[in-house]
């Protein structure tokens, strides 16, 4: 009978306990509180069952900050991968200084998001911002341009920040794909007489549609979740306009102090982001299946 | 064999090391555990026999009164070379996040300063230890009843003001003279006023409601407050439904359509303070910081800036008391060196180093001690010679003033109404989406019950 060896277990034991204490304790922990009533700064906290959910499904605020999550997800995805994709196309053209464009396009994504926050609220000031005045002096604008007072405008100057972030991670992952497609068979296309969409839609999608399909994954997730940018610019407001559902669960916990309802938010957005990303990996399975055929 | 014994041993090292990693073990002192300040043996103990490391949340996050504190902290260390301090600075707002989340966490200091209305919040969760001794100890009669008396429950003081200041209303003179105004002594002049100098580059008064300050929730409390109301009942509701308040919420959404810069809906205090400071708005309501805010920003205009009493609704009402911040020192219940903290914070009102600390930002921070304000050291200061009107008008307010919704006395509801920013929430929606004042202020008071009976 062979002995056992337990000298793997001592090898992997610092991943599974950093695994277990920053990922399986805190949504273990989340989904225990959203059964109770636990305040923030309250030792003590009793079982109350699935009243938080309830309470939850009938706030109002949270369908709205569903909503808006809903609309922020997919309009900065959308904007994301329409610019990440072109600029990436637009570079694999370039044939001297590539890497200096590649470079000068990656900074947005390479700077701290408090950086970003701060850069942009300044430069949206309605009062001493760069961009309201320039507006303003050149006679574009009539009045000072509220991009960030104004429900709407606020909502859609976010998004336009959200994708300038992230536009440029998806540039780097589709150049790299690109690079990978065998240039035979463009010239093949072009000998068959393949006009150039048609090149693009039967030679390039199906060599980066897993890349993309993983990116759409990952940003979704990423960008559904997303606090620091909102949260820093906007605080979710103004009147709510901006507020999406990490920010309510935060205010929920943080400023209300009820922990146990705001833990009944982050399990429902848990399960909702669980859906999601089931259906995009049915998706990819489904072409990685049809491309093994 | 060997191989595997090898392996065994650097596989236990890599874990150790890991979960050493984790830990965040405070070296170890040689001074017993202290559970409760009034019942300690101890008491404020003599600077000699004290041992082992404290840690000290301030909110100073301006680098003169961060430097006089640091070097309180250093002549503290010298000479008590057993003992160390540990000082971290958040500002006012993080430091409600920290406080709330480290009390969960188990992550506090052994002292710190607070807010006032914070303060009934950490006694109403039994966060803190009783300072009585302390008090006794420099002196009980030598502060404010009312300053202490905004920290205690049930016969124990749990808070020592440290300085005090009173909201008031900033001025600039040279916009007046230039417009041949008057400084403007009730609220519709104030309007009317700030309505005709909101022109070349220059706001009347910016009326901010961001979401992430509590400001226009003192906003609102002035106007109601000087007009002898209150936001909350005597049985500690919220009132945002009264006459006094009505009129208050459609007075400071006018202000918002006619004297404010739009993006003041979003403004916390460093964004409203950062318009004055720089010139752009002729009026604004703060405590005696704006002067070294000028002082920094624009030098030149520090010459223009002046502060007057909070108007009145009618020139014949009463004065009525509005709001002063004592700004308290607290010592945390969880705190293994209560004794430390106490003596440490007894050193503060030492006379060289309370006048140092206060000189950080003269006139801003008004002596909590009586008597300071009349020595020659206290006086013995550029800025105060220069602002004594602004002194004198900042002292007055200070003296018939309360901490924000302390007017019935302290309770915990008044912290809850400052730090949700409901109110924020509510002016917002009027301005935003125009919902009408009375169903706006209907349901942020609702939702401020709500609030309410949830801390009890």
């Amino acid at each position: 009978m062979a002995k056992k060896n337990y000298t793997r277990w001592l090898f992997v034991l610092p991943a599974m306990v950093i695994v277990i204490a920053l990922f399986i304790y805190p949504i273990c922990s989340s989904v225990l509180y959203s059964f109770t009533n636990k305040n923030l700064i309250k030792a003590t906290y009793k079982f109350i069952g699935f009243k938080n959910y309830v309470e939850v499904f009938k706030d109002s605020g949270f369908w709205l900050s569903f909503f808006h999550s809903l609309k922020w997800t997919v309009l900065s995805l959308a904007g994301q991968i329409v610019v990440g994709f072109t600029a990436a196309m637009a570079l694999k053209r370039i044939e001297v200084g590539k890497g200096v464009y590649k470079t000068l396009l990656i900074i947005p994504w390479a700077f701290p998001s408090i950086v970003i926050a701060f850069s942009w609220k300044w430069i949206l000031n309605g009062v001493y911002g760069f961009l309201p005045n320039i507006l303003l002096k050149l006679g574009i604008c009539e009045t000072t341009p509220q991009f960030l007072t104004s429900g709407t405008m606020a909502f859609i100057t976010l998004v336009m920040i959200n994708i300038w972030f992230g536009a440029p991670m998806i540039m780097v992952n589709v150049l790299s794909a690109l690079e990978t497609v065998p240039r035979d068979q463009y010239e093949a296309a072009q000998i068959d007489g393949a006009r150039p969409w048609q090149s693009f839609y039967y030679v390039t999608v199906p060599h980066i549609k897993m890349v993309v399909g993983l990116l759409v994954v990952l940003r979704t997730v990423w960008i559904f979740n997303n606090f620091d940018l909102i949260y820093l610019i906007t605080g979710g407001g103004p009147a709510g306009s901006t507020q999406t559902i990490p920010l309510y669960a935060y205010n929920m916990g943080w400023s209300t102090k009820l922990i146990g309802r705001s833990s009944a938010v982050t399990v429902l957005l848990f399960i909702f982001l669980m859906i999601i990303c089931g259906i995009y990996f049915a998706v990819i399975n489904k072409w990685e299946r049809e491309e093994s055929k | 064999m060997k191989k595997r014994y090898t392996s065994l041993v650097l596989a236990a090292a890599v874990s150790a090391a890991v979960l050493a990693g984790c830990g965040g073990s405070k070296p170890q002192t040689a001074a017993p555990a202290q559970t409760s300040g009034q019942d300690s043996t101890q008491g404020v103990a003599d600077a000699g026999e004290l041992s082992g490391e404290i840690t000290f949340w301030h909110s100073f996050t301006q680098g003169p009164r961060l430097e006089t504190l640091q070097k309180a902290a250093d002549k503290f260390m010298t000479e008590n070379p057993e003992v160390k301090i540990n000082i971290e600075t958040f500002s006012w707002n993080d430091f409600y996040t920290k406080w709330t989340t480290g009390l969960a966490s188990g992550n506090v200091p052994d002292m710190s300063t607070a807010l006032p209305a914070q303060v009934a919040e950490m006694i109403n969760v039994d966060a803190l230890t009783p300072i009585n001794d302390l008090i006794d100890d420099i002196g009980r009669d030598k502060f404010a009843e009312a300053a202490i008396a905004e920290g205690s429950m049930d016969g124990n003081n749990y808070s020592i003001p440290l300085y005090r200041h009173a909201h008031v209303m900033w001025i600039r003179k040279d916009l007046l003279e230039e417009n041949g105004l008057e400084v403007p002594a009730t609220w519709d002049e104030l309007y009317e006023t700030a309505k005709t100098l909101t022109k070349d580059g220059v706001y009347g008064l910016s009326f901010p409601c961001g979401t992430n300050d509590f400001q226009a929730t003192f906003f609102l409390d002035f106007y109601v407050r000087s007009g002898g109301g209150s936001l909350l009942t005597e049985d500690l509701k919220a009132d945002l439904t009264s006459d006094l308040a009505i009129e208050g919420i459609n007075y400071w959404v006018k202000v918002y359509n006619d004297c404010s810069p739009k993006d003041s809906i979003n403004f916390d205090v460093l964004d409203q303070a950062t318009l004055y400071y720089q010139g752009k708005t002729a009026f604004d309501f703060n405590s005696g910081f704006q002067i070294s805010g000028v002082a920094a920003n624009s030098p030149d205009l520090l010459q223009y800036v002046d502060c007057y009493p909070i108007p009145k609704i009618s020139a014949g009402d009463e004065t009525e008391g509005i709001m002063t911040t004592n700004t308290p020192m607290v010592v945390w219940k969880a705190s293994k060196h209560p004794e430390i903290c106490k003596a440490f914070m007894k050193t503060l009102y030492d006379e060289d180093t309370y006048v140092e600390f206060l000189h950080a930002t003269p006139v801003g921070m008004l002596p909590a001690i009586k008597g300071i304000a009349d020595t020659e050291s206290y006086k013995d200061d550029e800025t105060i010679q220069q602002f004594t009107h602004a002194e004198e008008v900042l002292t007055a307010a200070a003296d018939i003033g309360t901490a924000f919704g302390y007017e019935h006395g302290p309770n915990v509801q008044a912290g809850i109404m400052q730090n949700n920013h409901v109110v924020e929430e509510m002016f917002q929606d009027i301005i935003t989406n125009g919902t009408d004042v009375e169903t706006a202020a209907k349901t942020a008071e609702d939702k401020l019950n709500a609030l309410f009976e949830t801390a009890e």
